[in-house]
């Protein structure tokens, strides 16, 4: 279980995220929502250690993150970024062979263990075939899962993902976000994702938090989250929201829509 | 074995490169008496000396520690290169590129004016003081071409070109001010090992050693910072350690090559590309390979050197220049084209 406690985090000055809390339990998909610039990134990088906590702390099953050293707290947490155009000469099997540094000796030397994970890895994520590949030469889609292939070979119980669904079109979102939440459910993986598609989110996430302008507005399950007026305000953008007619998961609309 | 060919292949070409190097000069000698006068020192092999003495006399006092000064040079070289290319994620950074290799230059030929080597302690201030100038120019280029934590190759190459400038400005005025032996120090800024016999091999090889020893672990950190140093944190990568590391073992080795040898251009550039356009980017190999890569492509340069203008010996580094500067606009026309960083 990952636990945010009272977290604060600020560059210089400027406070970008103020006393955020709340848990994710293994098993469970947490969407962080909200317009640009409300602190969804940095809740994400602030959890990783990548950017500096002001106040406040991040543990995962009782154990505080904040004191570990990068390769201890890379076998408990495990990220995936948004795809870029970085060490694009290396094969798929190389680029996933690199989410067990925090396993490997000095020499940087890959065991049976090492071999046996990047193996289920790339297994998972159904890019066996893609194993030789050079990644610079792999679409959007496939890139994105190459993240999600090496994030999973870190053998973490806590993943967190930033907008993993970016550039992607509708057919690898929804590919990706089933493929986390078979993993999530599969692994029991407590799973913190950053996501701007509010539809996707009432779909896949077990429970939503809304953040603005570095403040947790709102917490709770999608149908208690993604609510006209909240939304509305958030983004300040009139919204309607009606039930999907089978599952009642709530569909949003910017206003108008509905009347034409 | 597959795995151990291209470690295999690069140690026969370096070898042969030796035997020839070794060979090749004034009086040439048969590579097959080379080889023969080289295993007669070897304790427990009897060979007949069929000989003349002078033969061995100039292969032992003089070609065999020339040669294999410019192969640990050219080795400190090639993996230096390699490692100040993964460590900036930029094709382009070289010791000599990046100015590395001029202010190593400058710091060398300010502890030559201070002491002027003529005895063994003369040999270890100069490597200090190209270290201490190698190390000053690396984090001053590193921190001037930064931008949002990445360091794009604009940037880079103008600020190591700018305080490489300046550097051998620097130098020139250090050379004209002081009664530093003037013909010795341009020969040795040019690449022309200045300093002959065992003496420099001895001083130099320790630090070469341990430097090409600690960059060939260091394979897997430059690996992980190919992504970015975010996610190569995210990774479980210590990168603050890593960087660190990288900078003074890579600033020590070329400071040692140029103490030595002088500062050579483009090896640095040209042996990690070739070796990772045949043998793909895993540094854990490419930094070995480059070793192995570097000392081969200098003994080839320095037996042009040798040959072009015989009797005399032009600087090696005017070879290497003239080979790399064609090799190095080839680069920049494949980078558009095709993934090979």
């Amino acid at each position: 279980m990952l636990k945010i406690d009272s977290l604060t985090v600020a560059y210089s000055d400027k406070v970008v995220l103020r006393d955020i809390s709340f848990e994710v339990a293994s098993g469970e998909i947490l969407a962080l929502i909200g317009p640009n610039g409300a602190g969804k990134s940095t809740l994400i990088r602030a959890a990783t250690g990548v950017v500096p906590v002001k106040a406040g702390r991040v543990s995962v099953d009782g154990q505080d993150l904040t004191d570990l050293s990068p390769a201890q707290r890379a076998r408990i947490l495990a990220v995936v970024p948004q795809a870029r155009q970085l060490g694009g000469a290396f094969s798929v099997e190389q680029a996933v062979m690199m989410g067990r540094t925090p396993y490997l000796n000095w020499l940087g030397q890959e065991g049976e263990a090492d071999k046996a994970a990047v193996r289920l890895a790339l297994e998972q994520t159904c890019l066996e075939s893609f194993a030789d590949r050079q990644i610079a030469k792999l679409s959007g889609g496939e890139q994105q899962r190459v993240l999600l292939a090496r994030a999973l070979a870190q053998s973490t119980p806590v993943l967190l993902l930033d907008e993993p669904t970016n550039h992607l079109d509708l057919q690898h979102q929804t590919n990706l976000l089933s493929l986390v939440k078979n993993l999530a459910k599969k692994k029991q993986l407590a799973v913190l994702m950053a996501l701007h598609d509010l539809n996707l989110v009432s779909f896949f996430a077990d429970k939503v938090a809304l953040l603005v302008d570095g403040e947790l507005r709102y917490l709770g399950t999608p149908q208690e989250v993604i609510r006209a007026e909240y939304i509305s305000a958030a983004y300040r953008t009139p919204v309607e929201v009606v039930p999907h007619p089978v599952t009642g998961a709530p569909i949003i609309f910017p206003q108008g829509m509905l009347d034409q | 074995m597959i795995r151990h060919r291209p470690y295999l292949l690069n140690t026969i070409l370096l070898l042969g490169a030796f035997i020839f190097s070794v060979a090749l000069g004034a009086v040439f000698i048969p590579p097959e008496t080379v080889i023969r006068i080289l295993a007669s020192r070897l304790a427990w092999l009897h060979v007949n000396p069929d000989w003349p003495a002078s033969f061995s006399a100039i292969i032992l006092a003089v070609r065999l520690p020339h040669t294999v000064l410019v192969v640990l040079t050219g080795a400190a070289l090639g993996s230096s290169g390699a490692a100040y290319q993964g460590l900036f994620r930029n094709p382009l950074a070289d010791p000599y590129l990046i100015g590395v290799a001029s202010g190593a230059g400058l710091g060398a030929v300010f502890s030559m004016a201070l002491n002027w080597p003529t005895n063994l302690l003369g040999f270890y201030l100069v490597p200090a003081g190209a270290f201490v100038g190698a190390i000053l120019t690396v984090v001053l280029v590193y921190n001037l071409a930064r931008v949002d934590g990445l360091v794009p190759l604009t940037t880079l190459i103008l600020a190591g070109v700018a305080i490489g400038a300046f550097a051998s400005a620097l130098t020139s005025f250090l050379m004209l001010r002081t009664e530093l032996q003037l013909h010795r120090a341009i020969s040795f800024l040019l690449g022309g090992s200045p300093i002959a016999g065992w003496e420099p091999v001895i001083a130099a090889l320790p630090y070469m050693l341990a430097g090409m020893g600690l960059l060939s672990v260091s394979g897997h950190m430059l690996n992980v910072l190919q992504f970015g140093e975010e996610e190569a944190r995210q990774m479980g990568l210590n990168v603050d350690r890593a960087k660190v590391f990288i900078i003074v073992v890579a600033s020590l080795t070329t400071a040692v090559a140029v103490a030595f040898s002088g500062v050579i251009g483009f090896v640095g550039l040209i042996v990690p590309h070739v070796i990772r356009i045949v043998w793909g980017p895993d540094y854990r190999r490419l930094i070995p390979l480059s070793i192995l890569a570097g000392g081969s492509a200098l003994l080839l340069a320095d037996m042009l050197a040798r040959i072009l203008m015989a009797p005399s010996t032009l600087p090696v580094g005017i070879v290497t220049a003239m080979a790399g500067a064609p090799f190095f606009l080839w680069i920049l026309r494949r980078a558009k084209r095709e993934v090979f960083w």
